[in-house]
């Protein structure tokens, strides 16, 4: 079963005074379970490329499949129901709310799903667990060390139980050592079965990928299973 | 939890919050003392019109040519089926002297149970047999009367029985500067009824027994209410502090702007982290809902200081203007204060509506984006 499927899509920024072709004519089928990368130098769409599977934008041209949905016929109230119950992000910075600790940072997606206090909290500590992070719940974002705060956005992008994960340049803010420990916990999700689609610069990510897509200029120029 | 982000997101911009809840402080308890006040300053008055609201005065009804009222009308109002005092008026203005004292004055004709009903006797009794006076407040001061001094009006001599209290403000009858004789000694037609009915709410059935009795064949008299009068006068300062209190309205909508500016600041300034809530599954709604909350949380803090800030300040306000203050939490008080409570709050609400409206409805991506 194909969880993500491009077809034909293309994605123009227009400003007032120039537009961008950020994507062209991108076709491309993702397996459920499967980890792939999305590799190119900067500028070649691949943070655009990772906002359309993750139905924060809409693709200019072409159509997105999300489980076999076709996106661009829903609402902004079912994207959101998609992004909330499917989806979880990892974000390059961290992406935090700064006013809440760890735990309730994790809790967040449960509260705009409805899960109820009690369960909130005890799936949050289990989460916090699995990234090994019980002593920091009840501290800021502003008190964890970067890694940190990026192991508690993983925890948070897991809350819901997504299908999908997307993780735009999750260790481009950390050194080597941090960024293998998350990266080892993204391999784990992996293993259990959840699709995971990762954007990065780093080719010593490769690895962890079974497929690498590359992309240059918006198009996809190479797409290459990862020998492990 | 929206509460705690709410309340998290105020304290995070503590100054800002602070001045925004002290402009509703302000606002509320500007209208409120105010309309308090109002409510006090329009008691008193209404109090010094006494229980008059029952009195309704028969009167001849000159534009059709009567100037006086006849006996036989009196007559008809005696036997209205309506318990009331009915108390006939003569009046005429006389010379009258006392040791060589000249004055003009109004000299009302009356009998000693209409004195009784209508006035209080300061000084000596409300004794009217023929050849007795009882004199008004300010006629007996300014010629220093005393009971049983002698004074001569219209050739006659009168001995005074009575002195009148000072009397509040009336509409019919006004004694302060005026004398009383016997309607028997008193040679003027009856120019008005005056009728105490005992029930308030027989006014309306003494009106129409009134116009199918007397006014059959020619309107010939006139019936002012009292009540009526009363009741437009309590209007009118209805309508006085109703405009007062719009004018203390101004401040709170100042508070209600700044609750604005501060909103749409935050809105602003928060524009990543709305990005962040809408990326990981916030729907509009629950972005609508945790900024309206912290407009809301500013507007029932300042609000309830406010409110009871008011009635503080009503009282000393009203201290202060009319003296005196029957009661600090009265009815209409509590429903003041309530009122500016449920006004300050409102103001802080609609002011928020704009900046959460413009928070649910920024374009995820576009928010995420924002640095
Ligand atoms: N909101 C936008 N408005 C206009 N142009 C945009 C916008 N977002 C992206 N672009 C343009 O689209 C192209 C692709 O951008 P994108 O962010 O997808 O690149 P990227 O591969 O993620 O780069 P990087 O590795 O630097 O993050 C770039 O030329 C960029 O300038
Ligand atoms: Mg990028």
């Amino acid at each position: 079963m194909k969880t993500v499927v491009f077809e034909n899509v293309s994605k123009i920024y227009r400003t007032r005074y120039y537009q961008v072709s950020a994507l062209k004519d991108i076709n491309l089928e993702i397996r459920r379970g499967e980890f792939i990368a999305i590799m190119g130098p900067s500028g070649s769409g691949k943070s655009t490329m990772l906002n359309l599977i993750g139905c924060l934008d809409r693709p200019t041209e072409g159509e997105i499949y999300i489980k076999g949905t076709p996106i661009s016929g829903l609402r902004d109230d079912e994207l959101t129901d998609l992004r909330r119950n499917t989806i979880g992000f990892v974000f390059q910075q961290f992406n935090l709310i700064p006013t809440l600790s760890a735990l309730e940072n994790i809790e967040l997606p449960m509260i705009f799903r409805g899960t109820d206090s009690g369960e909130r909290r005890k799936r949050a500590r289990k989460l916090l667990e699995i990234v090994g992070l019980e002593d920091v719940a009840d501290r800021k974002p502003v008190e964890m060390s970067g890694g940190q705060q990026q192991r508690v956005a993983i925890a948070r992008a897991l809350a819901n139980s997504p299908e999908i994960l997307l993780c735009d340049e999750p260790t481009g803010n950390l050194d080597s050592k941090t960024g293998e420990q998350v990266m080892e916990i993204l391999a784990g999700l992996r293993d259990e079965g959840v699709t995971v689609v990762l954007v990065t610069h780093d080719e010593s990510l490769r690895r962890y990928a079974e497929r690498v897509v590359r992309l240059r200029d918006g198009r996809i120029v190479d797409v290459s299973a990862v020998s492990s | 939890m929206y509460l705690q982000l709410a309340l998290r997101n105020l304290s995070r911009t503590r100054v800002r919050s602070a001045l925004a809840v002290i402009g509703i402080i302000i606002g509320v308890t500007a209208i409120t003392s105010i309309g308090i006040f109002g409510e006090n300053l329009k008691k008193t008055v209404m109090e010094s019109f006494g229980d008059i609201a029952n009195e309704v005065i028969v009167l001849p009804n000159s534009q059709e040519g009567f100037s006086f009222i006849d006996e036989r009308t009196v007559e008809l109002i005696r036997k209205s089926p309506y318990p009331a005092a009915v108390i006939p008026v003569k009046a005429d203005s006389f010379e009258m002297t006392y040791k060589n004292q000249k004055r003009f004055v109004t000299v009302y004709g009356l009998d000693e149970r209409g004195v009784n009903e209508l006035f209080d006797v300061a000084e000596g009794t409300s004794d009217l047999k023929p050849g007795k006076t009882i004199v008004g407040s300010q006629i007996a001061e300014s010629l220093d009367l005393r009971i049983g001094s002698r004074i001569t009006v219209d050739g006659k001599v009168y001995r005074v029985s009575g002195i009148l209290e000072e009397q509040g403000a009336r509409f019919d009858i006004r004694p302060d500067n005026a004398i009383i004789i016997s309607e028997r000694d008193h040679k003027a037609d009856i120019f008005a009824v005056i009728v105490k009915l005992e029930n308030l709410g027989d006014i309306e059935g003494f009106k129409s027994y009134v116009q199918a009795t007397i006014n059959i064949k020619d309107k010939k008299v006139e019936i002012l209410e009292m009540k009526s009068i009363l009741d437009r006068i309590e209007e009118a300062f209805g309508q006085i502090n109703l405009f007062l209190m719009a004018i203390a309205g101004v401040s709170l909508l100042v508070a209600g702007v700044s609750i604005l500016n501060i909103m749409l600041m935050s809105t602003i300034e928060r524009t990543k982290e709305i990005g962040i809530m809408r990326a990981i599954g916030a729907q509009k709604p629950d972005i609508l809902k945790i900024f309206l909350m912290e407009a809301g949380i500013l507007g029932i803090s300042g609000s309830t200081v406010g409110s009871i800030l008011s009635i503080a300040g009503g009282y000393f306000v009203t201290k202060l203007i009319i003296g005196e203050v029957s009661e600090i939490l009265s009815m209409e008080t509590v429903l003041f204060a309530v009122e500016g409570f449920v006004f300050g709050v409102g103001t802080a609400v609609i002011s928020g509506l704009y900046p959460a409206w413009r928070a649910a409805n920024l374009e995820p991506i576009e928010a995420l984006r924002y640095e």
